[in-house]
């Protein structure tokens, strides 16, 4: 093989962006999807310090361009380089003088000017790679608009000259990432897909590679309540430290699913080794412990009995599983229900695919029961419910992408910028399906 | 954001992380960095020996010019023989690392390094030859230097992309560094024009110490005879030259001035690209406001049929 070089795999996300090369086992950078720019003087009137975020395309009403001596400054001068992205964004931003963007929101680019200059300095500084020797794979939250894809691929094509595209759906990757689990015999593209981040839990049923869209739900339960949750109960407590950073390690480090509430509290009471202890460092030096007790399991379970936790979303995470794939087509429900993957850092939960799988084989158990008492002694032949858990669960979008983007078949799936010239921005409607049957 | 780093990121992030005394965990990463480096993280034997290699297209054309010799004096007793498939490998071994803090800092630095370092040979090499050249051409007048010394050092070639390549070459009184460039979009050579031009300028109007910079659509006279240049006539090739003074080429500024001009490419596109993206922004700004004044022209609605509420229908303003 002449050398080739690896292919790029960004996956960016709300909160955090992914990106990296094909063939590695994890992303190279992790860091948020934010970016620092100048902020505006002053604008029209006074309050030129009132330390209001810069505007991204101020309103430059009618005299355009040329109008007031601003903007000729800018003309020559390089504010538009004067930005960070990333973790120095965020360091950026409590400083003076930089105002914080999130140019992504609920999974969509929002802004797409903010959003060229972070992909033009990921891939500069960051990966530092020449996008015009390199191929990219980019991802996407299901149900986004054709035309997102293609400004997207304008700036792919136009600005950075890349040599070739894909653009592939994040619940796709996430059950091409399950392949490494040793659960997963056949590698098929169909599969109920759990993706818990931070911000919302999405529920997506995938037949073949393609997005059931219709069936799609999403839940507003997410890593961020989870933390809201440990956080309140600590301040139920009176614990000497209740910061929401405090909430998010005991989050991450102590909690766990558990089979049964009930007993797991008796468990609890009966044997007190369980109640840890968690050392914060205050700033100014000052270490306290706090003690952690039952949000250890009480935490993941909101999953599956969210009334705990919040009045308005009421119906558990294995039930809502449940009625996505009751309402996807009938001949793929076996595949789904046989292959649900998770995804995202809010099933990280030790136990947590565990306890999925044996509260969805319960629903599936009664229904079927129901049926066959009803039907007057016909008997069915059970139906597999199997949730599977996997090592590359966190990044498991990118993960799946630097699985394929290493296929040696990856590069004729791409576009090409000959053939965006060909046809225009259309082109990346329409991708061939990635690993899919007759793929590797 | 002006200027690109010269070492790179990531390897510097794990390295930074694996020694501060983090447990040892098995790494295994490709990295990639421009011009079609390959960089490979690995930890094959043991989780607390990392072997950081450097796959670089041009290596041999930078061996010939005394890359070795530059990469064993950087890494000395680290240098370890290369890895299957890569040019040039070093291994750290995490229980053996130095004591205070600034110094492993320094090591991390070092090897984050690595291509620039590699790269840097010729450039060393070319300014040996010129302290070496004017050293001989202090002893001769202008008129009656011999042969050798007046015309310079050979043209040091370093293919370091596939079709682009830097050409160094060494004379008494200068160094000269010419950069072959390709432009495959019409777009990208407009926008590459305009740019050199401004390094073309900037002598003239406001910094008089930059080294000069002149570009040209055919070969210089510097690169004739060398193999490999052609002249397409199609202009799809540049050449920019970089004339550095004697002012640029003390040992102090050495090491500055190779890590600049070794991003000159990189820098150069970046900002091709830098500039496409806020002509876009401009254009989505305009196109926003054209929109407005669209919205804002549309025509008062007219007389029309209401309905109330149970169903029947009036003419309002009648």
């Amino acid at each position: 093989m002449a050398h080739q070089t690896p292919a790029v795999v960004m996956d960016n996300g709300t909160g955090f962006s992914k990106l990296g090369f094909a063939g590695n086992d994890s992303p190279s950078f992790v860091f948020p999807t934010a970016i620092a720019t100048k902020a505006a003087q002053g604008g029209g009137g006074g309050g030129s310090g009132s330390g209001r975020p810069a505007v991204a395309n101020k309103p430059s009403f009618l005299t355009g361009g040329a109008g007031p001596g601003g903007h000729l400054s800018m003309k020559r001068g390089t504010e538009d380089l004067d930005f960070f992205i990333g973790d120095e964004a965020i360091a950026a931003s409590s400083g003076p003088g930089y105002g914080l963007h999130y140019p992504i929101r609920h999974g969509q680019i929002e802004d797409w000017d903010h959003m060229e200059r972070f992909w033009s300095n990921s891939i500069f500084k960051y990966l530092r790679v020449e996008p015009e020797d390199h191929h990219f794979l980019l991802t996407e939250p299901p149900l986004n608009p054709p035309e997102n894809r293609e400004n997207t691929a304008e700036i792919f094509f136009e600005s950075f000259n890349c040599a070739g595209l894909y653009i592939a759906v994040q619940a796709v990757l996430a059950l091409a990432a399950s392949w490494t689990s040793s659960k997963v015999q056949d590698r098929s593209l169909t599969g109920t897909v759990i993706d818990s981040g931070d911000g919302v839990t999405h529920v997506i049923p995938v037949a073949e590679g393609y997005v059931i869209g219709s069936s799609i739900k999403s839940i507003p339960i997410a890593g961020r309540d989870i933390t809201y949750f440990v956080q309140s109960l600590l301040r139920d407590r009176g614990e000497p430290d209740s910061s929401l950073k405090t909430a998010q390690e005991i989050k991450e480090e102590y909690a766990y699913v558990c089979p049964d509430i009930v007993k797991e509290f008796a468990k609890y009471d009966r044997d007190s080794s369980r109640f840890a202890k968690h050392k914060v460092m205050q700033p100014g030096g000052r270490q306290v412990t706090v003690d952690v007790g039952y949000e250890r399991f009480l935490a993941p379970e909101i999953f599956f009995n969210p009334e705990i936790y919040s009045s308005d979303f009421l119906t558990p995470l294995p039930v809502v599983v449940d009625n996505v794939i009751q309402s996807s087509p009938i001949d793929v429900r076996r595949g789904l229900y046989k292959n649900i993957v998770l995804s995202g850092g809010s099933t990280l939960y030790k136990d947590f695919g565990r306890r999925l799988q044996r509260d969805i084989k319960q629903l599936v158990d009664a229904r079927i029961h129901a049926s066959e008492v009803r039907s007057g002694g016909a008997k069915s032949g059970g139906l597999e419910v199997q949730v599977i858990t996997h090592k590359r669960q966190r990044h498991g979008p990118w993960f799946g992408g630097s699985l394929l983007g290493q296929t040696p078949e990856f590069r004729s799936y791409c576009h090409t910028k000959a053939e965006y010239q060909e046809y225009g921005p259309s082109i990346v409607r329409r991708f061939a399906l990635l690993g899919g049957p007759g793929g590797s | 954001m002006l200027l690109l780093d010269y070492q790179n990121v990531l390897i510097e992030a794990v390295l930074t992380e694996r020694f501060s005394g983090a447990p040892p965990v098995s790494i295994d990463q490709t990295v990639s960095d421009f011009d079609g480096v390959t960089f490979h993280i690995s930890t094959p034997e043991t989780k607390s020996k990392i072997v950081v290699s450097i796959q670089i297209r041009c290596y041999e054309d930078l061996v010939r010019y005394g890359a070795e010799q530059v990469l064993n004096r950087e890494y000395g007793s680290l240098v370890i023989a290369p890895e299957a498939g890569y040019d040039f490998s070093i291994q750290v071994d995490l229980e053996n690392l130095p004591a205070d803090k600034e110094a492993r800092d320094e090591l991390v630095r070092n090897i984050s390094l690595m291509k620039r370092n590699a790269m840097a040979a010729p450039f060393e090499q070319a300014y040996q030859e010129h302290y070496h050249l004017k050293e001989e051409a202090s002893k001769f007048t202008s008129e009656e230097a011999p042969q050798g010394v007046r015309e310079g050092g050979e043209v040091k070639a370093i293919h370091y992309r596939e079709e682009e390549a830097i050409y160094v070459k060494a004379s008494h009184d200068r160094v000269t560094v010419i950069f072959s460039t390709i432009f495959r979009e019409e777009t990208d050579r407009v926008f590459g024009k305009v740019f050199i031009q401004e390094f073309v300028d900037a002598r003239r109007r406001a910094i008089q110490n930059a080294p000069q910079v002149l570009f040209r659509n055919d070969p210089p006279l510097e690169l004739q005879g060398v193999p490999g240049v052609k002249n397409t006539g199609t202009g799809e090739v540049g050449y920019v030259t970089f004339v550095l003074f004697p002012r640029h080429l003390t040992p102090q500024r050495m090491p500055d001035v190779i890590s600049h001009i070794q991003t000159f490419r990189d820098y150069f596109h970046y900002h091709i690209k830098a500039s496409k993206a806020y002509i876009h922004t401009r254009m989505r700004s305009r196109t926003k406001d054209f929109l407005q004044i669209l919205r804002r022209a549309r025509p008062d609605s007219e007389e029309k049929e209401r309905k109330t509420a149970s169903g029947r229908t009036y003419k309002a303003g009648s």
